[in-house]
């Protein structure tokens, strides 16, 4: 029994129905071992000797290290050692460094300051949990407590203490020139003044905890060959290895990552903070090692879905069109960039919403508080944004007296529209999505709203791309010296040429040439944009737009690897632009593959498993 | 280290507990605080004494003892104006190890049962021999040491005794609050009543101003007006993941009436 309707009536023609996958029922591979209690949970895997690690965690939101006392902890008994932040070999890391993506800002084991209360400033091993935690209690730590800030807005002001050192504007660095991610699309100005009525909204989201059954941990044990066995609680195995290789300055060839598929993730699983503190409690002691965090840290520490605040206005006509959308948002990233500044990326990238708005502006900020640094959680970085959007869309259907559906399913994109990020849209089903819940819901909406379909009226005008302001406001570290208005500028400084389209960016190349997908020995389309390929034919040709001419300013691109280029810009009045710096590039390549065959100088003379 | 103590007799257990030592009966709390590392104890003390198990009827009363588990008090011809109570705590698992004796120690937001007890106006029987109401144990709670071996309640007439638990997620949630009234007649007026609520503060407790309103009326809308007025006076509801206090004292009259005048739901 299937509680599933299928309504492929729907876009028949554009469907061909034989798959042998998608659309028939299956069974999951691990769903035998789950319905009967067989699967295994890391902490299921039983080592002779294991040993247990624990965390001194600061009380504080903000503190300064003055110094740390261990000499009572080291004396207690079964405590088998004490990891200092100088025990770790390579103690910086972002997350997405492993895609080049961010500088590194967070220690594993923070040595001079803390900022967020949780974070963990040493760590003790000892033969039975009971023990490492009677240790971690007389671990004596001397605070110098700072000034913190804990709300996005006031953590922008210009006096804001600093959260994190790395990026002293307390945001993250957008394409080496912005403290924000900026979209342009149109001229809001313009679309706020034809409009014949402006409403705005303030909608904000707390942070939510993952709350995984089984809370994040790892048992690491030393293997034979030098190599270290790692069984861990991860949804992103290789993320989790990759860090562990590069904090711990370690072969990934000597590392041997064994997951799960229990446990329940829902992305506060990603973050890879217990298996590097596992293995380096393997690396020093030559012992088994579990780090598992304890409920009260899981919700303490664990790393959260962000919370967002978002500022909306729209101008509406009166008959319900939206003709300018203007977006300020905030994420609280937390007190270190984990995957906040990825997160705001896709925020972007789904602006305005599946709606068709010719003039479009967002300002998203990736902000630093002392909180509890922030991380996935299923469709991150839309979910907030989409709850903002569509109360909003709400509030303007309340505002103009239309019905909320109709409203939708009137301002809803379509096939061949243009959208803010300035690619076609195409497969679009908004319209169908309406009428169909309607239905569903006994919901009565008019007759024209239940004939729309997203296969027609779209693309003609809808695909033109308008001339497009821009501004060069909220250039990185400008928010220290002066107050400027987080909002996107109604008054552009720049323009850019109506028609220009936007331009795909790749994302990282390849390591080896040989790396590189063939499109005609793969069986799926593959983007034109490489330019170390032969161009395939572009998909669907833009009825109205003519070929891009300088092919840059969509200032929304998804960017891993952006270089940043001036726009066509009149004579800026207010300062001549400063030079552009140098994109950022790792002091030294992050290392893969074996590096230091031979033994380690780690393993001591202790039975091998 | 963690070291574990059995003793023959509850009198031998009493006298083993102490400083940095605690008493296990279910385990339901004490086994939460073992597992996630409480360093505020050193010994576990238990008992094998099988009186510690037994329901027996005394005269009027039923003896009850502290380490019979819910699923017992659910399941006991004796007991079966208690079942309701016992049935709204935990789930199948819990109940078969939650006791009586751990329900008057358990903390907020737990302790349902001992709601119940309240407003039967039980008897705690310590096992030095000492016997205290219920009430003054509950108000003392923590300030002593000592071991309850039983409790005994008065059988209520039928239909005297009522219990209801709020919770938002059912079956097995945690109490936004429990409310128990023992409401004898006579003459068809109310007489004697004993209202109590759980969740209302640090321990279970009895509001008298709603009993004395109670008091001489009839079980009517009318009736009842004033004792809803004075539901929650005296109490201290506190904050907590599952509700704030304020929103514990305004629902509370509500709770009340559906108590007193069961609604007839369509």
């Amino acid at each position: 029994m299937t509680t599933i309707e299928f309504r492929k009536d729907l876009f028949a023609d554009e469907r061909v129905d034989d798959l042998k996958q998608i659309g028939k029922p299956t069974v999951r591979q691990d769903i035998l071992g789950h319905v009967t209690g067989r699967s295994p949970y890391y902490d299921d895997h039983l080592f002779d000797g294991l040993l247990h690690m624990r965390c001194v965690r600061s009380p504080h939101h903000h503190a300064r290290i003055r110094s740390i006392d261990t000499s009572a902890a080291e004396r207690m008994p079964g405590v088998r050692r004490i990891v200092m932040p100088s025990d770790v070999p390579h103690n910086i890391n972002t997350l997405l460094s492993l895609i080049n993506f961010g500088r590194d800002d967070e220690p594993l084991l923070s040595h001079t300051k803390v900022s967020y209360r949780g974070e963990p400033v040493c760590a003790v091993i000892a033969d039975t949990e009971r023990q490492a935690r009677a240790a971690i209690a007389a671990v004596r730590v001397d605070w110098e407590v700072l000034p913190h800030v804990l709300d996005v807005e006031e953590a922008l002001e210009p006096d804001a203490p600093v959260v994190n050192e790395e990026y002293p504007n307390n945001t993250f660095d957008y394409h080496e020139r912005y403290d924000h991610q900026k979209l342009r699309f149109g001229d809001i100005g313009a679309g706020f003044a034809q409009a014949d009525r402006v409403i705005e909204g303030r909608y904000q989201m707390s942070p939510i905890e993952q709350a995984p059954l089984e809370t994040c941990g790892a048992i690491a044990a030393p293997e034979t060959n030098d190599r270290f066995v790692c069984y861990t609680s991860t949804q992103a195995l290789f993320f989790s290895l990759g860090t562990t290789a590069k904090l711990l300055d370690i072969a990934s060839s000597r590392l041997h990552f064994v997951g799960g598929t229990v446990g329940g993730g829902f992305g506060g699983k990603v973050d890879s903070i217990v298996e590097p503190m596992a293995t380096l409690g393997a690396v020093l002691t030559g012992r088994p090692v579990k780090f598992m965090w304890d409920r009260p840290e899981e919700m303490q520490v664990g790393a959260p879905r962000g919370g967002e605040r978002w500022y909306i206005k729209d101008g509406v006509m009166n008959d319900g069109r939206i003709v300018a959308r203007s977006f300020t948002g905030f994420f609280d990233c937390g007190a270190y960039t984990r995957l906040s500044s990825y997160a705001i990326i896709k925020a972007t990238g789904h602006l305005p919403g599946p709606y068709t708005i010719p003039n479009v502006a967002s300002n998203v900020y990736c902000v630093y508080t002392n909180r509890t640094p922030a991380t996935a959680m299923r469709g991150f970085g839309i979910t907030g944004v989409d709850f903002a959007i569509e109360s909003h869309m709400d509030k303007v259907a309340e505002a103009v007296g239309m019905d909320p559906v109709e409203l939708r399913i009137l301002n809803a994109y379509r096939d061949g529209d243009m959208k803010a990020h300035r690619r076609l849209a195409k497969n679009t089903a908004l319209i169908e999505c309406c009428q169909v819940a309607a239905d569903k819901a006994g919901w009565r909406i008019g007759p024209q709203f239940a004939a729309a379909s997203s296969l027609s009226d779209g693309g003609g005008d809808r695909a033109l791309i308008g001339e497009t302001v821009t501004d060069q406001e909220g250039r990185i570290g400008e928010r220290r010296q002066r107050r400027i208005p987080f909002a996107p500028s109604e008054r552009g400084t720049g323009r850019i040429a109506a028609g220009t389209a936007g331009e795909a960016v790749s994302a990282a190349r390849p390591q080896r040439d040989d790396m590189q997908p063939e499109p005609e020995r793969i069986g799926h389309k593959v983007s034109a944009a490489d330019p170390e390929r032969p161009a395939q034919p572009a998909a669907p040709p833009a009825p109205a737009a003519p070929p891009p001419q300088a092919p840059q300013p969509a200032q929304a691109t998804p960017p891993p690897v952006y270089e940043p280029q001036a726009p066509a810009e009149p004579p800026a009045p207010q300062s001549p632009p400063p030079a552009q710096p140098e994109p950022y590039r790792p002091s030294e390549p992050f290392q893969r593959g074996v590096k230091r065959p031979g033994a380690s100088r780690f393993i001591s003379g202790t039975r091998r498993r | 280290m963690l070291s574990v103590e059995t003793f023959e007799t509850i009198e031998e257990a009493a006298g083993a507990v102490g400083e940095r030592s605690r008493f296990m009966a279910g385990g339901t709390l004490l086994m939460v605080a073992v597992n996630y590392g409480n360093q505020g104890f050193d010994r576990i003390v238990r008992t094998s004494d099988r009186r510690l198990g037994e329901i027996s009827n005394a005269g009027d009363r039923v003896h009850i003892g502290a380490g019979v588990t819910m699923a017992k008090v659910a399941a006991s011809r004796d007991l079966a104006f208690l079942a309701p109570a016992a049935r709204s705590v935990g789930g199948p698992a819990i109940r078969n190890r939650a006791t009586v004796g751990g329900n008057l120690f358990a903390p907020h937001p737990y302790g349902d049962f001992a709601t119940a007890l309240l407003a039967l106006d039980a008897t705690v029987h310590w096992a030095d021999g000492r016997e205290e109401p219920i009430e003054t144990v509950l108000q003392n709670r923590g300030q002593s040491i000592g071991l309850a071996a039983a409790v005994s309640v008065p059988r209520p007439q039928a239909d005297e005794f009522r219990f209801l638990k709020v919770a938002r997620v059912k079956p097995k949630g945690a109490s936004v609050m429990a409310l128990a009234a023992w409401l004898p007649k006579s003459a068809g007026r109310l007489e004697n009543t004993r209202i109590a609520f759980g969740a209302m503060g640090a321990t279970a407790a009895r509001v008298k101003a709603c009993e004395a309103a109670l008091n001489g009326t009839n079980l009517d809308e009318r009736g009842i007006e004033p004792a809803l007025q004075a539901a929650t006076e005296g109490l201290s509801p506190q904050d907590d993941a599952l509700a704030s206090g304020w929103y514990r004292r305004e629902v509370a009259p509500i709770h009340l009436k559906r108590l007193l005048i069961p609604e007839r739901r369509l």
